[in-house]
């Protein structure tokens, strides 16, 4: 099946460490039961399916023919299914250290509670001896470190979030059998709702093609080799909607003077009464519009804006 | 007066016409957006050993 589906269908392989030869280095005990529990897995063979559906057992003397039609139809129910989320992953391979940039982006709302993204990196095509069968065979991406588990704070359309990191390559490895598999999993429903894996050799290191490479780009996916950041927020000006230096606490329509001082007068006022009854704020406006710094936006702030501008201090 | 009158007379019906193309707008946007939205792919994790 993986050769019939290469773009849509991935494995990874976690080898038990009560059934790994002494001297293996195939398993990685906490991860494996990290995994293993969030799963019930009791025994081996145990495959899960996108987090939520699995298979015990089935395939004696490593014959996985039998499997074939229910491993089908597993993988027929879920394939092509719509998702809100898409991966990309990009980085540097070196000759020791590997960087890496995995951007989640969204073309459709999802709640945000629970969404976890993992990150694994895994070794395909290892040559090994399965003493089960008493025959060798090729592992196929044997998880080799699980480098993390980041919470997924985006839930609207058109939303990414980048997860950048390195780790060290091992001389055990053939490098370039070396992938990265990132995935989008509810820790709650254990449902994945993405997944994406690419060979080492095969990221870009600089997507825009701008000199500048990704984990130092300040907008990784737009050409801008001058790097500008106007208001210094870190956030490259041709991907920053948000001014910081207009957008300062109570100019909630980010207006300002021909010379850049940012206006804050009635019209502010109104747009923070207009937030309080319809609710519509945008990514701007919702860290200037707290006057008080209580975390709550309401009608304390209101009369606080209108007082700070009443009495000039705007 | 005259003026007024035959605009009016004119914008009617055109108004009536954009109402569908309106919809075949946002029918095509629709259908496009779905289109274009991502597809499941499927991960499966195998939990194994050597012996």
């Amino acid at each position: 099946m993986l050769d019939e589906f290469p773009e849509t269908l991935f494995t990874i392989e976690w080898h038990s460490p009560n059934y790994t030869p002494g001297n293996s280095d195939f398993d990685l005990p906490s991860e494996y039961s990290q995994r293993g529990a969030m799963y019930g897995v009791g025994g081996i063979p145990h495959t899960q399916w996108n987090g939520v559906t699995e298979t015990v057992g089935g395939y004696p003397n490593g014959n996985w023919q039998p499997m074939y039609n229910s491993f089908m139809n597993i993988y027929n129910s879920m394939i092509g299914d719509e998702t809100p989320y898409d991966i990309e992953i990009n980085g540097f391979a070196g000759e020791t250290e590997v960087g890496y940039d995995v951007t989640i982006s969204m073309d459709a709302d999802m709640s945000n509670s629970n969404q976890k993204v993992d990150i694994f990196v895994v070794e395909d095509d290892i040559w090994s001896y399965w003493g089960a069968v008493a025959m060798y065979h090729n592992a196929n991406n044997v998880v080799r470190n699980w480098l993390t588990t980041e919470d997924l704070t985006i839930s609207s359309t058109g939303e990414n979030q980048t997860f950048s990191g390195t780790f060290d390559l091992s001389d055990a490895w053939v490098h370039d059998s070396v992938k990265i598999v990132a995935i989008v999993q509810n820790y709650s429903t254990k449902q994945i709702y993405q997944v994406t894996e690419v060979n080492i050799n095969d990221m870009n290191p600089d997507i825009d093609d701008d000199g500048i490479l990704n984990g130092d780009d300040n907008c990784v996916s737009v050409y801008n080799p001058g790097q500008e950041d106007e208001d210094g927020d870190l956030i490259g000006d041709v991907c920053d909607p948000c001014n910081n230096l207009v957008y300062i606490l109570g100019n909630l329509n980010g207006d300002a003077n021909m010379d850049g001082t940012p206006i804050i007068d009635l019209i502010d006022v109104l747009t923070l009464v207009d937030y309080l009854i319809l609710g519509d704020v945008n990514e701007c406006q919702e860290p200037v519009m707290n006057i008080n710094g209580d975390n709550y936006v309401n009608v304390v702030d209101v009369i606080l804006l209108a007082q700070m501008i009443l009495s000039g201090n705007n | 007066m005259k003026k007024i009158l035959i605009l009016l007379t004119l914008s009617i019906p055109f108004a009536q016409k954009l109402d569908p193309i309106d919809i075949a707008m946002q029918e095509l946007r629709t259908a496009v957006e779905t289109a274009s939205r991502s597809s499941q792919k499927v991960f499966v994790e195998d939990f194994t050993g050597l012996n």
